[in-house]
């Protein structure tokens, strides 16, 4: 036999006009970056973000930066920090771990998605979804017991967000719909939705308080427990185990399950999938119910964890979080630990640069919290460039290969 | 040296790589005026990258063209079409959606006014051409409403709307019936003495015996020698392209054939576009027999593979594999009703290529025992099957756990047909199994579609290379715009096989 | 000459019974809610019902003509025309006359879609040379800002136009490089540049204008006064095209306008065509000659000036003002305008027309009486249809055959 290997270029597919799915593309990245690139990345945005910071308003960007650390809580890892200042840090630590908890499930809803080739901005809709779904089960059937409550009120979010990212599903597995749009387009829905659901007169609005858009309060046997931190201030509450057995979940259902096997392969080749008897239809419908699943489940737990109440400020505006999702899906390239590690980093930065935290006099909060969208658009604009990991591929492969040899004319 | 003797064009020293591959490595070549010069050459011998370079989308590392002696760069396609080269490529660069007149007209558009475009100059201009060398073409016609016959005419058109004196072509014949490919040659023919000068790539012995005054012979990126027709063989030339001695013709000894194990009944299938492809085909094929279903691309071909492996619905008539009737039933039961399917296209439909070999062996099982249970993977029972298969089907460049990307094509052509033949399928279905291998690739295809006939399946063969069919069938089956029009035994020549493929009528040539 | 292949077309209509019996059903339904509503206001149930069911079965015959998908959609709309004609004659006509003032209707229809338009028709040159733009809601709100800030800083509206125009496409410059060089998926590279578009903007507004907003008196894009309208004769004629078309912004003429120059170059010119080949089969379009990265790169910058265009309309000409991230959704509605305009300029003009008259309709159905709880759902009413046309209902939509691929120069 002649045969001999091509090319050793990681290429997703042969045919040069053929298009990647982002599974595919992810995963590329993936062997060819190995941890170093998400790293660089990072690292590139922020230094382009200190830019900004430098020539709009002449501050020094170390200082900024350096002050958005300090609230963020991480340097309670520093052994050698003490006394009120660890005190300080603690509770910075805490709060920037229940933004990571959200970030972690907003992150595994896109990245599951991905993960089947479908691209899920509608996390949005779905964590508004999730977070009235779980008020209501939180306030209705006050004298259940703990446990029962809060798994009841945390599955109606899971629920509702697997519903409503369904709709979108449903649509791409029949009439072919671009799940980007009809995402879009389900966000603003709920967002609509829901503000008419719990504002003024609205049927979910609290009957004790008519002047004021607000939902009944949940009930204290439905709130999550906190483990870290004094309950008074907030601190860490059991929503972050929850995030982490789903970063579990997730990484045992792509990877022991024929469900995951089958959504990886959809996400990888549709067509060698469909060839192969696969359902690529069912598969678009459950990763973005599943998905959906994660980001409802999201504002299923904050509301559960923080919220205690959805008020139009957190149908309008805490929504948002969930786009975050994609820069830290994207960033953790698809990876349970990957991901992990981007929501930590996103969650000590939102956390830094929100009023609380952040000295106005070094840095405006407001500037702040848009030079973190600005960070994000990077990440997510250099994760999605090919041909820099391809360059970077190429020279690690030259530092291990002697001079290719003619193999093979093409 | 006499007027008609000195070369047109002369490349020198031509190398070029990519990274990890040599595909040109020091090539000589040259063309003189107004002759048909042949290029041959296995997949990967650098036929086409020679080329490429020559019409300027690849930049050489190395070497020298002349054109007329003098020396130029070619740096773009622009720029090889001012200098009088013209391209037809094997796959046709054609917009399917444009009609004739705007591709040919395209980029070099007559203007009204500058920047509007004067269609009616343009199809005039289309149709005097086209006059000249005596084709017959419709330039308001939408190119993918014309027959590939056509479309290729619109392409050399193209080529001669830019004053092209050097026109080089990629397989031309790779889609072409025997008889449009004499039509072709007969215009080849009228172009030649019209001064034109043509380069004629191709890896067809017999063609290349018929069409050209000289062979240039490339082999992994290397010319081999150049030979003038007289005194070439077919043999000798085969033996060249591949540095051994190939056998053309696969050994099989005859076998009776036992039960229908495939029955198609009167099968009518709609293709994308809601129009029939598929109309009333009626076949069958019997345990240890190979039956191949020979016709020009675009009869129905896919279509009638894709209703019998359950990836299309068919709008009237009967599957039945075994005695049991598989008409409604989905892919998946079909796979499981002892269908095996090696599919057209390794890369897109038969592999996932991120995915390791073991999962790509296990990719019609992996919901079934011992593979899974109850929706749980046991990926130790995956490895250790998928390790004993790679061994008995030799498949190298990796291991269970490697990315099927990483092997090459040949390889990975036999992890696909290790998949289907190790579940022991009744019916096994190959759709054009060897497209894109090189020599010894497609002998291990071959032998193993006979030894699977040999084991009592029944191979239902889907095959464009005539050459393969006449090599492995025991019957053969001429699909016609979704019918079956003729069945011959494995004696049959190209010519009748020709004929029928085009319906059985004999075409006028080059009107 | 030209004269000559015109007559030859007449002489041979391609109009087929079919088709007619398709297009006739769908103005049937239509006709059939539109008798009930003012002017005609009429009451009978069965003027409605008989239109109705005239245009049913019009879509029937339609089907069986061939022609599925024209048919049932005008079954579709039949059976809703038909409805919506029974409810209207129960309504109170005054009510009606509340909602329905066509000539106030239509204008703000205009209104309202001219943002969708111009960022449509951007998007169409993009989509059109192969390169999806998901970014035009960015591009739309860089526009929006630098708009305004252009206008504020020169005092011209002329130059903050353009200043707007040229942030656009400034930033679709970005997405270009990283859509066409670096050959990034392109639909992540869209999303990151919209986020960059919030992050910047948000940034630089907050900075400039702080806490109180954008400046009362900024200069603004004059309105286009047509008081020759009121003298068409017929009488009501004429004050009705007075009261519709009398006072519009010169950028809804504008967007008009760039409609048809859009058709004629894009359909008539010598550079349409090669946009087009280069959309369709990039690698034919390159082996004759055409620059493939040059002429991808043009649209994507033109489509950023041109959707930067609509989004200087919406905060310049139409609301005097900017508050962050105003687009709202907007530049997705465009594209899917586009999409359901099946990448055609008339076409999309018509969708977006589509979409602006549900924005126009939702703040009048307040009015009615027992309806102003229901205020907010309204606001869904453009994104809900928009979901429902990108469903297909109308039938799936051919795009341009190479879109979205990244070409490879070897």
């Amino acid at each position: 036999m002649s045969d001999v290997a091509p090319p050793p270029e990681p290429k997703p597919a042969s045919d040069p006009d053929a298009l990647p799915s982002m599974a595919a593309r992810l995963d590329l990245y993936q062997r060819a970056g190995g941890v170093i690139t998400p790293v660089l990345t990072a690292l590139f945005a922020f230094f382009v973000g200190g830019l900004v910071v430098l020539f709009t308003t002449g501050k020094n960007p170390i200082d900024t930066y350096k002050a958005i650390f300090n609230g963020t809580g991480l340097n309670w890892f520093f052994p050698w920090v003490h006394g009120q200042e660890r005190f300080t840090a603690a509770l910075n630590l805490q709060q920037t771990l229940i933004i990571t908890t959200t970030l972690v499930l907003v992150g595994l809803a896109v990245a599951f998605a991905f993960r089947c080739g479908l691209f899920n901005i509608g996390g949005q809709g779905q964590y508004i979804a999730g977070m009235i779904a779980a008020s209501q089960v939180g306030v209705a059937m006050p004298d259940l017991p703990h446990v029962p409550h809060i798994i009841l009120a945390a599955g109606a979010g899971a629920l509702a967000g697997a519903l409503w990212a369904g709709i979108a599903g449903i649509l791409k597995a029949t009439v072919g719909a671009h799940e980007v749009i009809s995402t879009i387009m389900l966000n603003w829905t709920a967002l609509w939705i829901g503000s008419y659901l719990v504002g003024f007169a609205g049927p979910l609005q609290d009957p004790a308080q008519e002047s004021v858009p607000v939902t009944e309060q949940i009930s204290e046997g439905a709130k999550l427990n906190v483990f870290w931190g004094d309950p008074i201030l907030q601190g860490l509450h059991i929503g972050f185990f929850v995030a982490i057995g789903c970063l579990i979940l997730f990484w045992i259902v792509l990877n022991r399950t024929t469900l995951g096997f089958e959504v990886r392969a959809v996400g990888f080749n549709p067509e060698a999938a469909r060839y192969s008897g696969i359902s690529v239809g069912r598969n678009y419908f459950l990763a973005m119910a599943i998905s959906g699943a994660f980001a409802g489940l999201a504002g299923g737990v904050d509301l559960l964890g923080w919220l205690f109440r959805v008020d139009l400020t957190s149908v309008q505006v805490s929504s948002q979080v969930a786009f975050i999702g994609i820069a830290v899906a994207l960033l953790g390239r698809n990876t349970a630990v990957g991901i992990f590690f981007s929501a930590l980093l996103f969650g000590a930065l939102l956390n830094g640069t929100s009023t609380r935290n952040l000295d106005p006099t070094i840095f405006a909060p407001e500037l702040a919290s848009n030079l973190t969208l600005i960070i994000q658009g990077l990440v997510v604009l250099f994760v999605g460039a090919d041909l820099l990991i391809l360059y970077l591929w190429r020279a690690r492969l030259k530092l291990r290969r002697k001079r290719p040899e003619a193999v093979k004319g093409l | 040296m006499a007027e008609r003797d000195r070369p047109i064009l002369e490349l020198r020293g031509i190398t070029k790589s990519f990274p990890g591959v040599l595909a040109n490595d020091h090539v000589d070549f040259d063309l003189r005026r107004g002759e048909v010069h042949a290029l041959l050459g296995e997949n990967g011998a650098g036929k086409s990258t020679l080329m490429n370079i020559l019409y300027g989308l690849y930049h050489p590392d190395e070497g020298e063209i002349r054109i007329n002696g003098e020396p130029i760069r070619i740096s773009s396609p622009k720029a090889a079409i001012e200098s009088g080269i013209g391209m037809v490529h094997q796959h046709f660069m054609l917009i399917p959606v444009m009609t004739v007149a705007e591709n040919i007209v395209l980029a070099e558009e007559p203007r009204t006014a500058g920047i509007f475009v004067d269609y009616d100059a343009a199809i005039r201009r289309v149709r005097d051409l086209a006059a000249t060398f005596n084709f017959a073409i419709d330039p308001d016609a939408k190119v993918e409403r014309i027959t590939v016959g056509q479309q290729q005419r619109v392409e050399i058109l193209k080529a001669l709307y830019r004053g092209a004196d050097i026109l080089i072509l990629d397989e031309p014949t790779a889609v072409l019936t025997p008889q449009e490919a004499d039509e072709l040659f007969a215009i080849l023919r009228t172009l030649q003495r019209e001064g034109m000068s043509i380069i004629f790539i191709s890896h067809k012995l017999r063609e290349v015996l018929e069409i050209a005054e000289r062979v240039t012979v490339l082999r992994r990126g290397k010319k081999i020698d150049t030979v003038p027709r007289e005194g070439a063989t077919p043999q000798g030339l085969a033996s060249l392209m591949v540095g051994r001695e190939v056998l053309l013709r696969v050994e099989k000894p005859p076998v009776d054939a036992g039960d229908i194990l495939l029955r198609v009944e009167n099968l009518q299938v709609l293709d994308d576009r809601d129009l029939e492809a598929v109309r009333g085909v009626s076949l069958d094929v019997r345990a240890r027999e190979i039956v191949a279903l020979a016709g020009v691309d675009g009869n129905g071909q896919s279509e009638l593979i894709d209703a019998l492996s359950g990836l299309r619905k068919t709008s009237g008539g009967t599957i039945q594999i075994a005695g049991r009737d598989v008409t409604a039933s989905n892919a998946h039961s079909r796979y499981d009703s002892g269908l095996g399917h090696i599919p057209e296209d390794r890369q897109r439909r038969g592999l996932v290529l991120e995915f390791t070999l073991a999962e790509n062996l296990t990719l019609h099982d992996f919901d079934k025992q011992p593979f899974s249970r109850f929706g749980w993977l046991r990926p130790g029972r995956v490895v250790a099957w998928a390790r004993s298969l790679l061994k008995e089907f030799d498949v190298r460049g990796g291991g269970p756990r490697t990315r099927a990307g990483a092997l090459s094509g040949g390889n990975q052509q036999k992890v696909v047909v290790a998949r289907e033949v190790a579940r022991d399928p009744r019916v096994l279905i190959a759709a054009q199994p060897t497209r894109g291998l090189d020599v010894g690739a497609i002998e291990f295809v071959h032998r193993r579609l006979v030894e699977e006939r040999d084991e009592g399946r029944a191979v239902l063969l889907v095959s464009l290379e005539l050459e393969e069919v006449l090599s492995l069938a025991d019957r053969i089956l001429v699909l016609y715009e979704g019918q079956i029009v003729a069945e011959y035994g494995p004696d049959v020549t190209e010519e009748e096989l020709g004929i029928a493929m085009t319906g059985g009528r004999i075409e006028e040539v080059a009107s | 000459m030209r004269v000559e292949s015109i007559l030859q077309r007449a002489a041979h209509p391609r109009i087929e019974p079919g088709l007619a019996l398709g297009i006739a059903s769908i103005l049937l339904g239509l006709i059939a809610f539109w008798v009930a509503l003012p002017p005609l206001t009429t009451r009978t149930a069965a003027a409605p019902i008989a239109i109705g069911l005239a245009g049913l079965g019009a879509g029937l015959w339609s089907w069986r003509h061939g022609y599925t998908r024209l048919g049932w959609s005008g079954v579709c709309i039949a059976i809703i025309g038909l409805l919506g004609g029974l409810l209207a004659t129960n309504a109170a006509v005054g009510n009606l006359e509340v909602v329905i003032t066509w000539s106030a209707l239509f204008a703000a229809t205009l209104r309202f879609a001219t943002p969708l338009t111009f960022a449509a028709i951007g998007g169409l040159f993009s989509e059109r040379s192969g390169v999806v733009n998901i970014g035009l809601e960015g591009m739309m709100l860089m526009g929006a800002f630098f708009g305004v800030y252009g206008a504020d800083k020169t005092g011209s509206w002329v130059l903050g136009m353009l200043i707007g125009m040229l942030a656009g496409a400034a930033l679709a410059l970005v997405h270009a490089a990283f859509s066409i060089h670096l050959r990034s998926d392109q639909i992540v590279s869209g999303t990151a540049i919209n986020f960059l578009a919030l992050g910047i903007t948000g940034y630089v507004y907050i900075d400039t204008y702080g806490n109180e907003g954008t400046p009362g008196d900024l200069p603004q894009v004059p309105d286009v006064h047509l008081d020759w309208l009121g003298s068409i004769p017929p009488e009501g004629l004429g004050s009705f095209l007075e009261r519709t078309f009398g006072q519009l912004n010169l950028l809804v003429w504008l967007a008009l306008a760039t409609v048809v120059l859009a058709w004629i170059i894009v359909f008539k010119t010598a550079v349409g065509l090669r946009i087009r080949a280069v959309g369709e089969h990039p690698r034919a379009a390159d082996t004759v000659g055409i620059s493939v990265y040059a002429t991808r790169y043009a649209a994507v910058v033109v489509s950023g000036a041109l959707a930067a265009m609509g989004g200087v309309y919406l905060s310049l000409g139409f609301v005097h003002s900017f508050t962050e991230n105003m687009t709202a959704g907007r530049g997705f509605i465009a594209l899917a305008a586009l999409i359901f305009g099946k990448w055609h300029p008339f076409g999309a003009l018509g969708a977006a027309l589509l979409f602006g008259f549900a924005s126009a309709v939702a703040p009048r159905l307040e009015n009615v009486e027992g309806w102003a709880t229901y205020g907010t759902l309204f606001q869904a009413l453009p994104y809900v249809l928009t979901l429902i046309a990108v469903a297909g209902v109308i039938g799936r939509s051919i795009p341009p055959a190479a879109i979205g691929r990244p070409y490879e120069k070897q």
